[in-house]
């Protein structure tokens, strides 16, 4: 019996380590351990075994039956692992090959930079409004400050449409339209296109578009316009921007001033961006006139506030380093791509 | 504002370096548009006296010159021209100099001769007659014999001189002169000013009897100031204020004309001046023009004018126009004898209009455009006077002609140093304040915090608190503001609803592959011939511009479609293979033409595309994506666009509502345009898509039983819109139908000509429970007979 047993083992354990694949260790799993395989049939032979002897051989059997189980499970796992990292190796890609997408388009640099205006201005409280850009003389020039023989309101400088209707040349209107509508404090932005009537060049568009901002409230000055729109030169030009006030003129503020920034691309030190001058003008500000307030229903002994105006064609090709102007509305596909991250 | 250096220290001391100087005047207000150093022309060319001239040993045209320049030595130089003789004074550009054509003057040999430099002439110094006399005479310039020998050239011509050109706001008419300028200067460097204090002796006599003046229009001249001289002297005026015109640009002409056109640039008030013999009637008449009415001016212009301009006339024709330009027939002559001189105020805006009218812009009708001090008119003929006597160019007759309508009271101004803090956020002084303030020539008294300011009269753009501050500030310095953060009241920036559904939009549409573009929101009129509009759709009545560019941009648009067009074609002709554009743009729509209030701007918006891929269904994808952001579906028709392909067209609406028309470009359209490719391109209404616009979504639970899929395979006519299979379906199906699609068209092979096979997945479920193969049986059998009912037949 013992003899038979170790014989049934050898050759079972030639057999398992010989079997090509799983098909065939199946094949050898029954005809070793299944009901009508040898190890069985050893089993069955027990009974002609004088019964002193059984329980022995019973141990025996079982003992080589355990084994086998576990050889067989672990021929078959190696043969699954084997299988798997063949599989695996043959799945091998060449990584650098480019992916499959199905790419976004964009949104045009121009409202790319609004949007981070819009940003901006709104975390800090300021209403986005839209004006008309159809306007009166009202809206345009009287309720600005602008007199009726300032040279701003020639036919030569506006677009008209009527007698008293003109396309805006400047987003101040909405600040008008913004005061009249609401009682302060007043915190607004107004993002819109504006026209006028100069010929198409490098730097030049008869439609262009502005940002306009106005606080107004009691007790603001020019500190807080100061504070304000260096918070938006930080974000828009990095945090070490210096901002600089150069007293200017413009008919509906009163201080007014050029708003100069410390050149971003020489820190200051004058190159050929900033012409030498270490600043880049980026907008015209001031304290908004009391002329202006008064029109509006504002008392400006008890309220006075701030308006600044951005041009946003000229912030987008600066910040872009576009060199024509005429790029931003000729829409080739080619120019649109370089924006669309 | 171009001012010379030299001029400006007239009036007062610069001691600063040149950049520091302008750094303070940017720094206050006027920009330095460009700094001219005219001494940066040439160096190294002196006045030099020829004391012997002989002939070249070897060449026929040459002579050689010994020179006197100053040293101890004379200097050898061979020149070629022939106007030379011994004792003429001639400007010499020895070795190493340079001139201001870009010439590098070095010694060498000319024909085995030295010579050490050259004899220039005046075109090689670029001189002009008038820069110089004689300067345009072929050959060498012969010098006038004024200056030393060894005297550099520079200082013969006046060019040891620095030209800045100031920026001057709108609201500063009043440095639009060299001593307005000089004025800030003193102020900027804390220097004394030292304006001409004009004074002069009048010889006698009664202007009275020379001359009478009538203001016929005081709206156009609120005030006519006039002196006369008589025993004019006529002659060249002085070196010194030759050289002030040169330097302004103005080439000198006579004494008396020089003296206008130097008060005019020293004070900014325009001076003119009439010969007296020409004034007919001895009478000056200032009145608006009579229509059609003639006259020559000064430059040889014949003009016709219009009832709208401003003359200065004689009794007869007008003479002048008022502050843009004399008369030819009054103007001053070699052999003048008496004038009269005119100090006026015109006012701004006619003078614009009439110097735009007549194509003339003049020194005289910039300062009279951008305004000029009613007061300052007799300020400048006194000093006009003073230099007529100081010339001895005539004799001042007694008495003055002002005809005015009133002249302005001196303005007061009373404010606290308090209140200018707090506009600037800033604690200045009181006492800093009126300090400044007087230093700006603005009178202010200081009384416990209170400043009292009396405003000089060219400082009429100050009215009020916020312009003193202005002045405090600027001559402070704006260096002091510090920013301080945004404070108030924490409050959440809003966005309008439009604004938000804009975005929304922008988002879904970029995320589809779609560049978005901008487009100028006029258009030509042309653009709707383009697209083949009926000769009374709508979007022909478009708003015109009273005074366009060009045809190109002359009615604001009522659709965005042509312009999308326009950029599609450029995309094509560029050959860019494929684009997917969109825009968000106004459409503006009048009410009644022509426009008497303000029209409706609707946002709309367009998508464009072409390209390989692209088809009607991309398109339509792309319109039902923009439809989807804002949960609304809308039931689409065959549309009548003339510009697109009929066959391939479609309207969007929503409760009868025009939503979008979009489709394939009709190859007419397309050649039109230029496009050479099968282009797509949508419109869509946003005012009607945003009021479609769904509410807030509520949950719907998660199914529970499991759904149950049959397929349908149906026959039918080709020319049966599938919407119209899928409502019926929908319309009989039951309440558990979860889904319809449509996953298949075919025609062709198997199927019978004139009809098409469309298959459909349809979904059921219930909420209840599973769906019994029953319940599934008799719902497709309603569907089945009512497809047929419509001639749908199931297929085998």
């Amino acid at each position: 019996m013992k003899e038979k047993l170790e014989q049934l083992r050898q050759q079972a354990m030639q057999a398992l380590e010989a079997a090509p694949d799983k098909k065939a260790l199946e094949e050898l799993r029954v005809k070793v351990m299944g009901k009508k395989g040898s190890l069985t049939e050893l089993l069955r032979g027990m009974g002609s075994l004088p019964p002193e002897e059984r329980p022995k051989a019973g141990q025996m059997v079982n003992q080589l039956r355990q084994e086998l189980t576990e050889r067989f499970d672990a021929r078959e796992a190696a043969m699954e692992a084997a299988a798997k990292a063949e599989r695996l190796a043959a799945e091998r890609l060449d990584v650098t090959m480019p992916g499959k997408r199905r790419p976004a388009g964009g949104l045009h640099p121009l409202n790319r930079v609004l949007d981070e205006l819009i940003d901006i201005f709104q975390s800090m409280g300021f209403d986005v409004v839209d004006g008309p850009e159809v306007e009166t003389e009202h809206y345009c020039f009287e309720a600005l400050n602008v007199p009726k023989d300032h040279p701003a309101r020639d036919m030569q400088d506006t677009f008209y449409l009527g007698p008293d209707l003109l396309l805006r040349t400047q987003t101040s209107a909405a600040q008008i339209r913004t005061m009249e509508g609401r009682t302060p404090p007043i915190r607004m932005i107004c993002p819109g296109r504006v026209y006028r009537a100069d010929e198409v060049d490098a730097t030049h568009s008869p439609v262009f578009h502005q940002v306009e901002g106005l606080v107004v409230d009691k007790g603001i000055t020019m500190c807080d316009l100061k504070g304000v729109l260096e918070q938006f030169a930080h974000e828009i030009y990095g945090p070490e921007t210096k901002v600089r006030f150069r007293p200017s003129f413009f008919p509906f503020t009163e201080p007014s001033v050029e708003v100069d920034v410390s050149c971003s691309e020489c820190g200051g030190k004058g190159c050929r961006i900033c012409k030498g001058t270490g600043w880049i003008e980026i907008l015209g500000a001031g304290m908004v006139h009391p002329n202006v307030l008064s029109g509006c229903g504002i008392d400006p002994e008890v309220y006075s506030g701030f308006a600044f105006g951005i041009g946003l064609d000229r912030l987008t090709t600066t910040r872009h380093r576009i060199s024509d102007i005429r790029l931003l509305f000729e829409n080739d596909r080619r120019f649109l791509e370089q924006f669309a991250r | 504002m171009k001012v010379s250096l030299n001029w400006l220290k007239r009036y007062v001391d610069i001691r600063v370096p040149l950049q520091e100087l302008c750094d303070k005047m940017v720094m206050s207000g006027f920009e330095v548009d460009g700094i001219e150093d005219l001494s940066q022309t040439m160096d190294n060319v002196v006045a030099g006296r020829i004391v012997k001239l002989e002939k070249h040993p070897d060449a026929d045209r040459l002579q050689i010159c010994q020179l006197d320049v100053g040293g101890a030595e004379p200097v050898q130089i061979v020149t070629g021209a022939d106007n030379v003789f011994e004792g003429a004074l001639v400007p010499v550009a020895l070795h190493d100099s340079h001139l201001p054509n870009g010439a590098h003057i070095k010694k060498g040999k000319l024909r085995g001769v030295a010579s050490n430099g050259m004899l220039c002439s005046g075109e090689e110094l670029c001189l002009k007659e008038a820069d110089y006399p004689g300067a345009e005479v072929h050959g060498i310039l012969i010098l006038r014999d004024e200056a030393p020998v060894g005297t550099d050239m520079r200082e013969v011509l006046g060019l040891n001189d620095v030209i800045i050109d100031f920026s001057v706001t709108a609201n500063r008419p009043d440095c639009q002169s060299v001593l307005g300028i000089a004025r800030e200067v003193a102020v900027a460097l804390k220097e004394p000013l030292r304006a001409p204090e004009p004074s002069y002796t009048p010889k006698g006599g009664d202007i009275r009897d020379h001359i009478a003046v009538r203001v016929e229009d005081f709206d156009l001249c609120p005030r006519y100031y006039g002196r006369v001289v008589t025993n004019v002297r006529m002659g060249p005026s002085p070196k010194w204020m030759q050289q002030c015109l040169k330097s302004a640009g103005m080439r000198p002409i006579s004494n008396i004309v020089d003296i206008t056109n130097f008060v005019m640039l020293e004070t900014g008030q325009p001076m003119h001046a009439f010969d007296l013999r020409d004034v007919r009637g001895a009478q000056i008449i200032v009145r608006r023009a009579k229509e059609g009415e003639q006259m020559t001016t000064l430059d040889g212009k014949p003009h016709t004018l219009t009832g709208e301009m401003l003359v200065i006339a004689d009794a007869e024709e007008p003479s002048c126009i008022a502050g843009v330009m004399g008369g030819l027939d009054s103007e001053i002559k070699d052999d003048t004898t008496a004038i009269f001189f005119e100090s006026a105020k015109f006012r701004r805006d006619s003078v614009r209009k009439t110097a735009r009218a007549l194509g003339m812009r003049t020194e005289s009708s910039a300062r009279f455009e951008k305004g000029v001090d009613i007061m300052n008119t007799e300020y400048a003929m006194d000093r006009a006077l003073q230099l007529i006597e100081e010339l001895d160019a005539g004799d001042i007759v007694d008495g003055a002609i002002d005809v005015n309508d009133g002249l302005p009271q001196e303005r007061v101004l009373t404010v606290t140093a308090e209140s200018i803090n707090a506009l600037l956020g800033l604690q200045i002084p009181a006492e800093t304040m009126a300090e400044i303030l007087n230093r700006l020539q603005i009178r202010t008294t200081l009384e416990g915090g209170t400043l009292t300011c009396a405003v000089p009269s060219f400082r009429d753009d100050i009215e009020g608190r916020a312009d003193l501050a202005e002045e405090v500030m600027r001559v402070y310095g704006y260096n002091h503001i510090v920013g301080t953060p945004m404070r108030g009241e924490i409050v959440r920036g809003r966005k309008l609803p439009d604004r938000l559904a804009g975005d929304r939009l922008k988002k879904r549409l970029t995320a589809q592959g779609l560049y978005e573009i901008t487009t100028y929101s006029f258009i030509s009129p042309k653009a709707a011939d383009l697209l083949g509009l009926a000769a009374d759709d709508e979007r022909r009545r478009q708003i015109a511009l009273l005074n366009p560019l060009g045809e190109e941009y002359s009615v604001m648009r009522t659709q965005l479609t042509s312009s999308m067009l326009t950029v599609l074609a450029t995309n094509y002709s560029r050959k860019i293979p494929a684009v997917r554009f969109f825009e968000l743009g106004k459409r503006f729509i009048a009410d009644s033409l022509p426009l008497d209030k303000q029209p409706a701007e609707l946002p709309a918006l367009c998508i464009g595309l072409y390209g390989e891929g692209e088809d009607f269904f991309t398109l339509k994808g792309l319109v039902e994506e923009a439809f989807a952001a804002f949960g609304v579906t809308p039931e689409y028709e065959r549309a009548a666009e003339p510009y697109l392909h009929p066959g391939r067209q479609a309207a969007a609406k929503v409760n009868g509502q025009a939503l979008a028309v979009f489709g394939e470009l009709h190859p007419d359209t397309a050649e039109r345009y230029g496009i050479g490719a099968r282009a797509y391109v949508a419109e869509v209404r946003l005012e009607a898509l945003y009021a479609a616009k769904q509410p807030i979504t509520y949950y719907q639970p998660l199914p529970r039983f499991p759904a149950v899929e049959r397929d349908l395979a149906l026959l039918c006519d080709e020319e049966m819109p599938v919407a119209e299979i899928e409502k019926t379906i929908r319309d009989h199906a039951g309440r558990y139908l979860e889904s319809v699609s449509l996953f298949d068209v075919y025609q062709g092979a198997q199927i019978e000509a004139g009809k098409k096979s469309v298959a459909y997945a349809l979904t059921f479920r219930s909420p209840q429970g599973t769906l019994t193969d029953q319940e599934i049986d008799a719902a497709l059998q309603k569907i089945f007979k009512n497809l047929g009912e419509k001639g749908c037949i199931l297929r085998a």
